[in-house]
């Protein structure tokens, strides 16, 4: 009884917005009903292009939903008073078929041109290179060393042992190391990543990066990439059903300074060869039933 | 009998068939209505088992069994110890396949598609009745298939109705060998009974259409009908064939979508999206045909802009064959293909769009009626407009990158199927119940089963929308486990106690549809004066529908013509002597006999 009681002041403290943050990621305190705050770069290309259609649908419904009500009230059944016979307006229906069609390609041009800037240009050549790999269930990642250069992966080669599918002697591997469920990027540099899985289909999703991509096995995926313009603490999140622990296939991901980073970076030890990743692959946070 | 049968006979020279008898007339008769009623029980069973599913995944969202309290003890107090994540993974697969091939296609397509398709175009019964009653029992046999799932080791299938591979197709990723598999037979033997009666409609639809009944004279619910059945006879193969190596996959060792053994993961998305996307139409179309029909009878108003439906709805059925890639935009296919899926899913928007407005157009200057199938209708029309409009954020690529997979789609299609196609079936029930069984339904009960359901519906499905936009995943079976989802939980909690009222609103639904059976009012030949054929027989009709093959002199919707004392003209009303019919001479009726 005392645990229900428990149970339902946090609730209550939910609905009231007094929820206490005591993890790694931040917990919102306010808005909750609206989106999480951005800090990518291409997210406010992204939140701009919501907006334009929320505005452009919020009104259009507005309109639509007015225009219904106006009809039903007015044009409700009254003794004595009959329905106009009316089986049409061509003249309203090229009205109506025209404008929508201007205005959903207008959308589809200007989606596609952000499209295209976010996905299909190259990368910056300065970028910090970042290998993810999914497996059920949690995520490998390899690091460039101080070299910058991170080792060549070929998706034929992934395997238990090797699951970055990297070639031994590639001498860019030499001093990459690897981290499980954690990815630390430095505030303001580029980041591209190299996506892809062991086993099933995963994703890499960040809702405070505006940034969702699958990770499919047999293919590594190259041409994500991003700039943080904010720091914080993050969660990555798998957002393609992965198997039965799918909903806790989570990992950390802070943004911090470039200092920060390259200190966390500095006390990895360089991968071996081609072994599996030294940390457990368990998610202790969560007891697992 | 005998001579109705027998004028019919005569009339079609098809085929003849008997009138079966009590228990019997049940199970083996290949008379359109009693199979159209068949398919009514049956999927109306499903629609209460789709809906028990929904409900226990949904208190498991709101009171996950897996949640870690915050001073460490395990789980809550409410929560279901059962709902493991597997089972939970089993139940939302499971409830969308049971919504989506046992109770939305089933109700749209079988039970009205068969029950209006010759009553309405004015013949005795469908081309191929036996054909017909067979596709019936295939796909309930298909339903207990997928549903034995429960019940075998491994449990149901639990990789979504998508069934990405390869974690579908992989025994040693998805722990449910079985279950998997009987979901992938189940699918295969549902698209049987489709590919059964998509013929039998397009059959009888061209060739059995009484003397008069031009195609466009046609009432746009046997239009829509008409072209979903092509959509089903175009897309349910491709469906079939995947649902096959999925199988062979499973279990004979195929390797198509395994890419550890050289398979392609995406082949099998290419293939389901290509069914998946016209499949969306399948279940909205025969829903637009049928509002259409009872906003123009409950406007005493034609519909406005009639072709433009029928165009709308064809654009439709043929855009729907080429925006299959937009479920696929993030998947990593050829990012050009995905801007070329983008292009052609705002150009679909259109069409809807015409329609909508054309509704709009319709209860314009009309003689509104409130009764209960008009609710219904015009909530369709309202939910179909919110569930477009959020249709758009997505098919514009760059939005899609951030709400793909959040429960922003969520809300999204269960505002399309919900809100459209299940508002729909309540319209269509209430509409045409009279005619199926001699009595009214309760329009007491039917309007406060309608005004809890309106609520009910938007406050469990629109908050969906923001936890989507808040970052919430779908198919996670703890957002708890998130931090930063934490503080959404409040608003899922909402969510799951509005799903249950909306649950348990239907009882007054089933209580009025079964207490009406014997106490309802009697409802006449035609109680909603509409013009279309169906009217101009008993309800419910007899056997072979029409004593006398009708002859029809008009269209569907000759509602307030001036001039005619009554306010609508049945379709078989010959024009009268001293005018001219008022149509071109080649859609003038051929004289009967």
């Amino acid at each position: 009884m005392s645990r229900l009681c428990r149970w339902m002041g946090l609730w209550l403290m939910g609905i009231l917005g007094l929820g206490s943050s005591t993890g790694w990621a931040e917990i919102r305190e306010t808005g909750v009903w609206w989106l999480p705050r951005n800090v990518s770069n291409f997210g406010h290309e992204i939140d701009f292009i919501f907006y334009v259609i929320l505005w452009l649908t919020g009104i259009t419904a507005v309109l639509v939903f007015g225009v219904m009500i106006y009809f039903i009230v007015k044009y409700r059944h009254r003794a004595g008073v009959g329905a106009i016979h009316s089986h049409g307006n061509n003249t309203l229906e090229i009205v109506w078929t025209t404008i929508p069609v201007f205005i959903f390609l207008a959308l589809a041009i200007y989606g596609n041109e952000m499209w295209a800037k976010m996905r299909m240009e190259t990368p910056p050549t300065d970028a910090l290179q970042v290998a993810i790999v999914g497996e059920q269930f949690g995520w490998n990642l390899r690091y460039p060393g101080p070299d910058g250069k991170l080792a060549k992966m070929d998706s034929q080669k992934i395997s238990k042992e090797n699951p970055f599918g990297i070639d031994p002697g590639d001498p860019d591997g030499k001093d990459d190391f690897t981290t499980y469920n954690d990815m630390v990027v430095p505030v303001g540099k580029a980041v591209r990543l190299h996506l892809s899985s062991k086993d099933v289909i995963h994703s890499f999703y960040v809702p405070e990066f505006r940034l969702y991509q699958d990770m499919v096995p047999g293919r590594v995926y190259d041409f994500v990439w991003f700039k943080t313009d904010a720091k914080g603490h993050f969660q990555l999140a798998c957002n393609q059903l992965c198997g039965q622990g799918h909903y806790k296939m989570f990992g950390k991901l802070g943004v911090v300074t470039q200092e920060e980073y390259d200190s966390w970076a500095k006390g990895k030890a360089p991968a071996p060869a081609t072994a599996s990743t030294a940390s457990a692959p368990q998610n202790v946070s969560v007891a697992n039933r | 009998m005998s001579t109705a049968a027998l004028s019919h006979a005569d009339t079609h020279g098809h085929h003849e068939h008997h009138e079966a008898t009590g228990w019997k007339k049940y199970l083996w008769s290949v008379d359109h209505k009693i199979i159209g009623l068949q398919y009514l029980f049956s999927s109306l069973l499903f629609l209460f088992i789709g809906g028990g599913l929904a409900l226990l995944l949904r208190w498991q969202l709101a009171f996950p069994s897996t949640q870690v309290m915050p001073d460490g003890n395990v789980g809550n107090p409410l929560s279901l110890a059962f709902i493991n994540p597997q089972f939970y993974n089993a139940l939302f697969t499971m409830h969308a396949t049971v919504m989506i091939f046992l109770v939305v296609m089933p109700v749209l397509v079988g039970a009205f598609g068969n029950y209006l398709i010759p009553l309405k175009i004015g013949c005795g019964d469908m081309a191929f009745p036996l054909i017909n009653e067979l596709s019936f029992w295939v796909w309930l046999a298909s339903g207990l298939i997928m549903l034995a799932g429960f019940f075998v080791a491994g449990g149901a299938a639990a990789s979504g109705w998508t069934s990405y591979a390869p974690l579908s197709s992989v025994a040693a990723y998805n722990g449910t060998k079985i279950g998997q598999t009987l979901w992938a037979a189940g699918i295969f033997i549902n698209g049987l009974a489709s590919i059964m009666g998509a013929f039998n409609y397009i059959t009888t639809i061209v060739n059995m259409r009484a003397p008069g009944m031009g195609f466009f004279r046609m009432p746009l619910a046997v239009w829509a009908l008409f072209i979903t059945a092509f959509l089903l006879l175009l897309a349910i193969p491709v469906l079939s064939a995947a649902g096959a190596m999925l199988i062979l996959d499973l279990n004979f060792g195929t390797n198509f979508f395994n890419p550890a053994k050289g398979g392609q993961p995406l082949l099998w998305q290419h293939l389901f999206w290509f069914f998946g996307h016209p499949e969306v139409y399948i279940l909205i179309l025969p829903a637009m045909g049928m509002v259409s029909d009872i906003l123009s009878v409950n406007s005493r108003k034609p519909v406005f802009g009639y072709r433009a439906m029928v165009y709308a709805m064809v654009a439709i059925g043929g855009l729907g064959f080429v925006v299959w890639g937009h479920h696929m935009f993030v998947s990593g296919m050829n990012l050009v293909l995905s801007a070329a899926f983008g292009v052609s899913t705002m150009v679909i928007a259109v069409p809807s769009a015409i329609k909508t407005f054309n509704w709009l157009g319709t209860i314009w200057g009309g003689a509104i009626r409130f009764n209960t199938a008009m609710l219904n209708a015009r909530a369709f029309v309202a939910m179909f407009v919110i569930g477009g409009f959020s249709g758009i954020f997505m098919a514009s690529t760059p939005v899609n990158i951030f709400v793909h997979h959040t429960y922003f789609i969520v809300a999204h299609f269960h505002y399309v199927l919900f809100g459209g196609s299940i508002f729909a079936m309540f319209a269509a029930i209430y509409f045409w119940y009279p005619k199926m069984f001699g009595r009214l339904m309760n329009e007491t009960l039917g309007k406060i089963h309608f005004a809890l359901t309106f609520i009910f519906f938007n406050l469990c499905f629109f908050p969906m929308h923001n936890v989507g936009l808040g970052g919430m995943m779908r198919r996670i079976a703890d957002p708890t486990v998130y931090e930063h989802l934490r503080a959404l939980q409040p608003i899922n909690q909402f969510i799951t106690i509005s799903a249950i009222a909306l649950g348990f609103s239907q009882i007054i639904f089933l209580y009025n549809f079964f207490r009406s059976l014997r106490h309802g009012q009697p409802a006449g030949q035609n109680p909603w004066e509409a013009t279309t054929l169906e009217w101009t027989v008993g309800s419910p009709p007899g056997h072979g529908n029409f004593a006398v093959t009708p002859t029809v002199y008009r269209g569907a919707y000759e509602y307030s013509v001036p001039g005619h004392p009554k306010d609508f003209i049945m379709q078989t009303e010959p024009p009268a002597p001293d005018q001219p019919s008022g149509l071109p001479s080649r859609l003038r009726p051929v004289p009967a006999g």
